[in-house]
């Protein structure tokens, strides 16, 4: 008899204890929006054509866009070579070899070298650099004194990543 | 793993590694290449429309006199306007190789980009060309590239064009196997050579060697990490960062000399055609890299659509070039009795004149797809003991599309390619 009540009292509990664990869930919001990652050097997708690239290089070099018979005369050897990285890095050399090339001092890139790195993306990539290419180029500029403004232009703009958009 | 089960496994592993082809890292697998008959070949398109009766059957006279023999004269009725170069080296061209007199273009519409395309690819165009596309099917450019072992520079394959439009287009086809990567360097010197190519490109900034090592490791980084981003073939063709200095400096050496007049008369003729400007920039390409594939091209023959008797004039100066570019051949080092040249034009022109006169009284010439205007002839020139020397073939035999298995043939590797063509090496002019 004794047996039968605990038996009884148990069932009562679990019968109370099921009831109990059917309640609707709760929705919980975490403290966290949702992120879109996205590639560092950005979405570029398009490579810019013959008439873009030296529209858009010489805008970037002497600050104004390029008349049109400007533009024309330098179709002409893209158009005949069929090398077109060769012969844009030889268009690169020759604008950074005018002298209405806009480019800062060595003084002025020295003087600050983050802000240096920081416009030159913007200038070229049209992106900010990460933390990593601040921190690479920053040291690889301190650390050597061959290294102009020209120079990283040079190597900016006849990058891969300049010729897409 | 037991010892003995790892011994064996190694053993079986390395066993295999030494008995399977190599793969390269394009995933191009390969046996040895063939065995070579020279080390280059030049094959210059002798184009424009070149009538086989005008040409090796000497309609008018011999008005190729540095390629055929006999002294047969110019018609009275157009030698007044036909100027005679003279002979540029001693023997004839055909006495130093093999003249195929009925050659064919057989197939595909006789129009210049047409029977550019075809010779090229040794493929005929029997569908409607798009001039702005490439060609679908690989050119010898590419097949010379990605079948030669090991893999060919760019500088080893040029592709020296007299004209811009769609032939640019020619130095490497869109065939998803091939293309850029493969293609050869193409060159237009009638534009890149000039005064707007001279403000573009010849007053560079220059650097120390230190900084372009600065330069080429920051380039480096900027490209590794955008390399996900990056399109193969994006630009074209591209030389290997190690020829890049050469090519470049190849350029500006070119200004400077053009700066300098000595692109004016350098054959000492009084003046330069187009087609003559051409083959002469052609020499400069086989003198700075001594290229083992190298295809020139000349159309000033072209003007036959209105004017009969500057065809004629045009032919013996595109002889004359011809000639000379031989005589480059033969005084470069590495490629002297190394080289085969094989000159053919892409088609012939009409049998039936169309109503222009030219002011000699002559009917001018088109080339709309008659018989006459497949009927070519081709030239094999090259050392003796490699291609069978002073032989005249007079019956019809030999088509466009067997100039690419004859290239690949003589650079070895026809084994390779042969399944991908319908052509057939020139076995009879080649040893």
């Amino acid at each position: 008899m004794k047996v039968s009540k605990h038996i009884l009292l148990l069932l009562a509990l679990l019968t109370a204890g099921a009831f109990s664990g059917c309640q609707k869930e709760k929705n919980i919001i975490y403290d966290v929006n949702d992120v879109n990652v996205n590639r560092p050097e950005g979405n570029k997708d398009y490579v810019k054509s013959l008439a873009e690239f030296i529209s858009i290089a010489y805008t970037d070099l002497f600050g104004q866009n390029i008349s049109q018979s400007a533009l024309q005369t330098l179709s002409v050897p893209y158009s005949g070579f069929g090398d077109l990285k060769l012969i844009e890095d030889m268009i690169i050399k020759n604008f950074l070899n005018s002298p209405s090339a806009i480019v800062p001092s060595n003084t002025d890139m020295r003087a600050n070298v983050d802000q240096f790195i920081m416009e030159t993306y913007q200038k070229f990539f049209n992106r900010n650099p990460n933390e990593f290419e601040l921190w690479h180029m920053k040291n690889l500029i301190e650390e050597n004194a061959d290294i102009t403004p020209e120079l990283v232009y040079y190597a900016t703009m006849t990058s891969n990543e300049y010729r897409y958009y | 793993m037991k010892r003995r089960g790892f011994i064996k496994k190694a053993t079986a592993a390395t066993a295999g590694a030494f008995s399977a082809p190599y793969i390269l890292p394009s995933g191009r697998l390969f046996a040895a290449t063939g065995t070579r008959v020279v080390d280059h070949v030049v094959f210059c398109l002798f184009a424009g429309g070149v009538r086989n009766l005008e040409s090796v059957h000497k309609a008018d006279g011999n008005l190729m006199p540095n390629t055929l023999l006999g002294n047969e004269s110019i018609s009275s009725d157009i030698a007044a306007g036909v100027t005679p170069l003279g002979q540029v080296g001693g023997q004839r061209l055909q006495e130093m190789g093999t003249l195929y007199k009925e050659f064919r273009f057989a197939q595909g519409p006789t129009g210049h980009f047409s029977g550019h395309s075809s010779v090229m690819t040794g493929v005929y165009n029997l569908a409607d060309i798009n001039i702005r596309q490439r060609p679908a099917t690989p050119t010898i450019f590419e097949y010379y590239r990605k079948h030669t072992n090991p893999t060919a520079n760019a500088t080893n394959a040029w592709w020296v064009s007299n004209a811009l439009g769609p032939y640019p287009a020619l130095n490497y086809s869109s065939h998803p196997d091939y293309g850029a990567l493969y293609g050869a360097n193409y060159i237009q010197p009638a534009s890149i050579i000039s005064q707007a190519g001279y403000d573009s490109l010849g007053n560079p900034k220059t650097f120390t060697q230190n900084q372009h090592d600065l330069v080429g490791e920051m380039r480096g980084f900027f490209d590794n990490n955008f390399s996900s981003q990056t399109l193969a073939g994006d630009a074209g063709i591209t030389n290997a960062i190690s020829d890049n200095p050469a090519v470049q400096q190849f350029l500006l050496d070119s200004f400077q000399e053009a700066v300098a007049g000595q692109y004016t008369n350098p054959w000492g003729l009084g003046g330069m055609s187009g087609d003559m400007f051409n083959v002469f920039f052609a020499e400069k390409v086989i003198e700075r890299f001594q290229p083992e594939l190298l295809v020139v091209n000349m159309q000033d023959v072209d003007v036959c659509h209105t004017n009969f008797t500057s065809y004629a004039n045009n032919l013996m100066r595109a002889d004359y070039a011809m000639a000379h570019l031989w005589q480059t051949i033969q005084n470069t080092p590495g490629m002297a009795n190394n080289t085969i040249m094989i000159a053919l034009p892409e088609h012939g022109r009409n049998a039936q004149p169309n109503t222009v006169v030219d002011p000699y009284g002559r009917y001018a010439l088109d080339h709309t797809n008659d018989e006459m205007s497949r009927e070519i002839f081709c030239l094999v020139a090259g050392p003796s003991g490699k291609v069978v020397q002073n032989q005249l073939i007079s019956q019809v035999q030999g088509e466009s599309i067997d100039v690419v298995p004859t290239i690949a043939k003589i650079l070895g590797f026809y084994d390779e390619i042969s399944g991908m063509l319908t052509g057939q090496p020139l076995n009879a002019a080649v040893v």
